[in-house]
């Protein structure tokens, strides 16, 4: 419980520390993103890639992206798996570390979307613990909860499949994060729109 | 590396002017793109904005661009997936001239002009697709298929289009007018005038009209000799002139002309003689703007040689209608003028089918049935046709029949590439069934009408609505008087009919509530044609062969017609009639919009007043039944 007590003294890295200091401003920025990982489960699986977008003004700006691979090389090294999908891909790769370290320079103190984005944010925080630093501030938003207080259900969740055929955008075959990122984005200017949301 | 942006190139590389620009060179571009999310009816710039940074392409969706004339919105374009749009920024430095608009829900890529710049000064086919697209003129559907596919659908300045819609449309007139000031003399106007052949010479005080000396006042004034020819403008002028503002309309300056007797007007850029002069319009500008009417459409579907021609004369039918409706101009009166045309053009392709064929064999006439029959045909709807030829000797008959069996195929094959699509039922003169001798004809009829339960799978209704396209007059005075022979005391076919009429399902539900399509595609749309317009046509031509009346096919005319010989009823009737031309262009509208048969409506899209309306629409429906119930004993088929 005092575990925030024990953090006050500890030494950060620096790039969380710069990453903090934007938090003195609100962002009018909004960073769509998506990551691909090796399973469920926040404390043990890896994040393997991250796509993501920056919406400003409801316009989806196409050049402000990050997508990296990340190079989860003992990850794949203790279990016995093969990395060669990998290291086929044309996509920048990074390391774990470098990766992380030029997400959150990337996001700054944007409000983040995703689809089921608690579980993302979860990947995400359990490698920024790795890397000796806290947990991420944003705020977050979540595009199936916006679709479902839009049409009122409570009972049910949509997956991205659902929710591009619900709104009739085209399905993309290979599903990159970029890719799921991309259609994120639209559903959620799709989605601000109907709420109302500024 | 990008993958969105990517795909994105992907994309473009589809379509002009991108298409001239390499893989990586698009992937350059599409990381500055923006995308953006249009609402449906949500504006993406109007007349009077301010230029954007970009230009902008249809990524999904459909944007409408139109522009307002006369306090009127006239729908210009509509871009779809790949145009371009908003190419202003590129050439000019003023504001939008048009309003661009999405008609659907529509994703949009916006290019930063900044970013495109560079690739448009290096790339000369770029530059002149872009300078194309900003200065054709795509409402002429002609040039649009000559451009299409390497066109972007923009900045077309309204003065400069002939839209099909007469009397509506802004004029095109002389922009650089002879101007003179009240001391030059009559002689050296007169000269100058001659010089640049102009009918009139406007009279200037430091670029502010005065007054004006044209045609009539050198004849009236110099010629007779009242005046000498050294005689000064201002003595021989009228003034002060009458002034107009620059886009006025075609009725506006006719109106204008007649009011103050003159045959000249002066543009100005206000509208009022303080303001500085920008053209004339002459009474021969009006002609000239007129020359785009039906009439001329209907001349040029006679001279067509081809089935490429008339196709582009029915789409200049469609813009026509399109502009009447967006005109409110009556629906009765469209339908004529489109029916006329519709005509035209069907008896075109029976013509040229012959021209192919040679000479026909014997005497023929090539009905339409259905809804041309009707003279109700205004959006590209199937065909329906049949075709009757008199009587051969015996060793003739085969020749002969094949004969009109070709001729109907190459028809219906002309008709169909015009964009008029084959009757999905084969209700067509190129089918066996329905190219038949007068006499086989008149034992077809004599047969549905007498016995009209036994072979009831091949009559349709639409047999009994016939307007003569082609041929002799007398075999279609023939088989309509065999139908009237027929319907003589004939209470089983009226049965028949008055049971087929009802059969439609009914558009409300019990609470009052539209029935919408249960199944896909058409799901939660209102089936406007099977549910409310064809138990009205069908009612229409129920009561009007019960009453005998002959020669009007039009449903809206029968029952006005009806109206007047049953005079007990005549409310119902009335009401009929003004039901089905709301019902009709809440149809077309739909049509129109969304370039179909406008079979389903979407209720979603309509205002409240709108459904309302539509509702108030059907009510007539239910009298009309109960009229056919007590008219006709609906017992033998029920």
């Amino acid at each position: 419980m005092l575990d925030w007590l024990k953090n006050i003294n500890k030494e950060y890295p620096d790039f969380w520390k710069t990453y903090l200091a934007k938090f003195e401003h609100k962002s009018k920025r909004y960073v769509v993103f998506s990551t691909e990982t090796s399973g469920l489960n926040p404390d043990k699986d890896v994040i393997l890639s991250i796509g993501s977008f920056a919406i400003v003004n409801n316009k989806i700006h196409i050049g402000d992206s990050f997508e990296s691979i990340l190079l989860q090389y003992k990850y794949f090294h203790d279990n016995g798996l093969s990395n060669e999908f990998i290291l086929e891909s044309k996509m920048k790769k990074l390391s774990e570390p470098e990766a992380i370290h030029a997400f959150i320079d990337y996001i700054g103190n944007a409000v983040l979307i995703g689809h089921h984005v608690d579980f993302d944010v979860d990947m995400i925080n359990s490698a920024l613990m790795r890397l000796d630093c806290g947990r991420l501030k944003n705020e977050a938003l979540d595009i199936d909860v916006m679709y479902r207080k839009l049409i009122d259900v409570n009972d049910k969740q949509f997956s991205l499949d659902e929710l591009s055929e619900i709104f009739k955008l085209p399905k993309s075959y290979r599903k990159s994060p970029s890719e799921e990122a991309y259609t994120i984005a639209l559903l959620f200017l799709k989605l601000k729109n109907r709420l109302g949301i500024k | 590396m990008n993958t969105i942006a990517e795909n994105i190139a992907d994309f473009l590389k589809e379509y002009p002017p991108f298409d001239n620009l390499t893989f990586q060179e698009l992937s350059a571009i599409a990381t500055s793109i923006r995308v953006l999310n249009l609402e449906k009816n949500e504006t993406l710039f109007q007349i009077n904005d301010k230029l954007h940074d970009c230009f902008y392409v249809v990524a999904s969706g459909v944007i409408h661009l139109s522009v307002i004339a006369d306090a009127e919105e006239t729908l210009l374009n509509k871009c779809h997936a790949g145009d371009i749009l908003g190419l202003r920024p590129f050439f000019a430095k003023n504001n939008y001239m048009m309003t661009a608009k999405a008609r659907e829900e529509s994703i949009i890529y916006a290019i930063p002009i900044v970013t495109f710049r560079p690739f448009v000064a290096n790339n000369p086919d770029v530059l002149n697709f872009l300078l194309e697209s900003f200065a054709t003129n795509t409402w002429n559907p002609k040039e649009k298929e000559n451009l299409r596919g390497k066109l972007a659908n923009d900045n077309v300045f309204y003065i400069d289009q002939k839209s099909e819609m007469q009397y509506f449309q802004s004029l095109t007139y002389n922009r650089l007018p002879l101007t003179a000031t009240i001391n030059d003399i009559a002689k050296d106007v007169a000269l100058r005038m001659t010089e640049n052949s102009s009918t009139s010479v406007v009279i200037c005080d430091n670029q502010l009209p005065i007054g004006i000396v044209t045609h009539t006042d050198m004849c009236s004034k110099i010629a007779t000799g009242q005046f000498p020819l050294t005689v000064t403008m201002k003595a021989i002028m009228s003034a002060p002139v009458v002034t107009v503002v620059e886009n006025v309309s075609l009725a506006e300056a006719q109106l204008l002309m007649l009011k103050n007797n003159v045959t000249h007007l002066c543009v100005t850029s206000d509208g009022t003689d303080k303001s500085t002069v920008k053209g004339v319009i002459s009474e021969h500008d009006l002609i000239i703007a007129q020359a785009n009417n039906p009439g001329v459409l209907i001349k040029e579907i006679k001279r067509s040689s081809n089935a490429k021609d008339l196709k582009h004369l029915r789409e200049r039918l469609t813009e026509l209608i399109q502009n009447s409706i967006h005109k409110n101009i009556p629906l009765s009166n469209i339908n004529n003028i489109a029916s006329e045309i519709n005509s035209a053009i069907l008896k075109r392709a029976v013509e040229l089918s012959i021209l192919d064929l040679g000479s026909p064999p014997a005497r023929f006439a090539w009905l339409s049935i259905g809804s041309q029959g009707r003279k109700e045909q205004l959006l590209l709807t199937d065909q329906d046709s049949l075709l009757i030829f008199e009587d051969v000797m015996p060793d003739k008959y085969r020749d002969v029949r094949d004969y009109f069996l070709k001729l109907g195929k190459k028809a219906t094959a002309i008709l169909e590439k015009v964009g008029y699509e084959l009757c999905p039922n084969g209700h067509m003169a190129s089918n066996m069934l329905w190219c038949k001798s007068l006499t086989d004809w008149t034992k077809q009829y004599d047969s549905w009408m007498n016995t009209p339960g036994e072979n009831s799978n091949d009559l349709s209704s639409i047999f009994f609505d016939l307007e003569l396209v082609f041929g002799e007059k007398k075999i279609f005075e023939a088989i309509e008087n065999v139908i009237l022979k027929d319907l003589d005391h004939n209470t089983l076919f009226f049965d028949f009919l008055g049971n087929d009429a009802l059969r439609k399902n009914s558009p409300l539900t019990f609470f009052k509530k539209f029935v919408l399509e249960e199944d896909e595609p058409n799901k939660d749309k209102f089936d406007i044609k099977t549910r409310a317009l064809m138990p009205l046509i069908d009612g229409a031509r129920l009561f009007a062969l019960h009453f005998n009346i002959k020669g009007l096919n039009n449903t809206y005319q029968r029952f006005k017609q009806l109206a007047i010989i049953d005079a007990k009823n005549s409310d119902i009737y009335l009401n009929c009639a003004e039901a089905f031309l709301t019902l009709s262009k809440f149809r077309v509208s739909e049509g129109l919009k969304n370039e179909n048969s406008g079979q389903y409506i979407n209720l979603s899209e309509l205002t409240k007043l709108d459904k309302e309306k539509l509702k108030n629409a059907l009510a007539p429906m239910k009298e009309l039944e109960e009229l056919i119930k007590s008219n006709f004993k609906l017992t033998q088929f029920s």
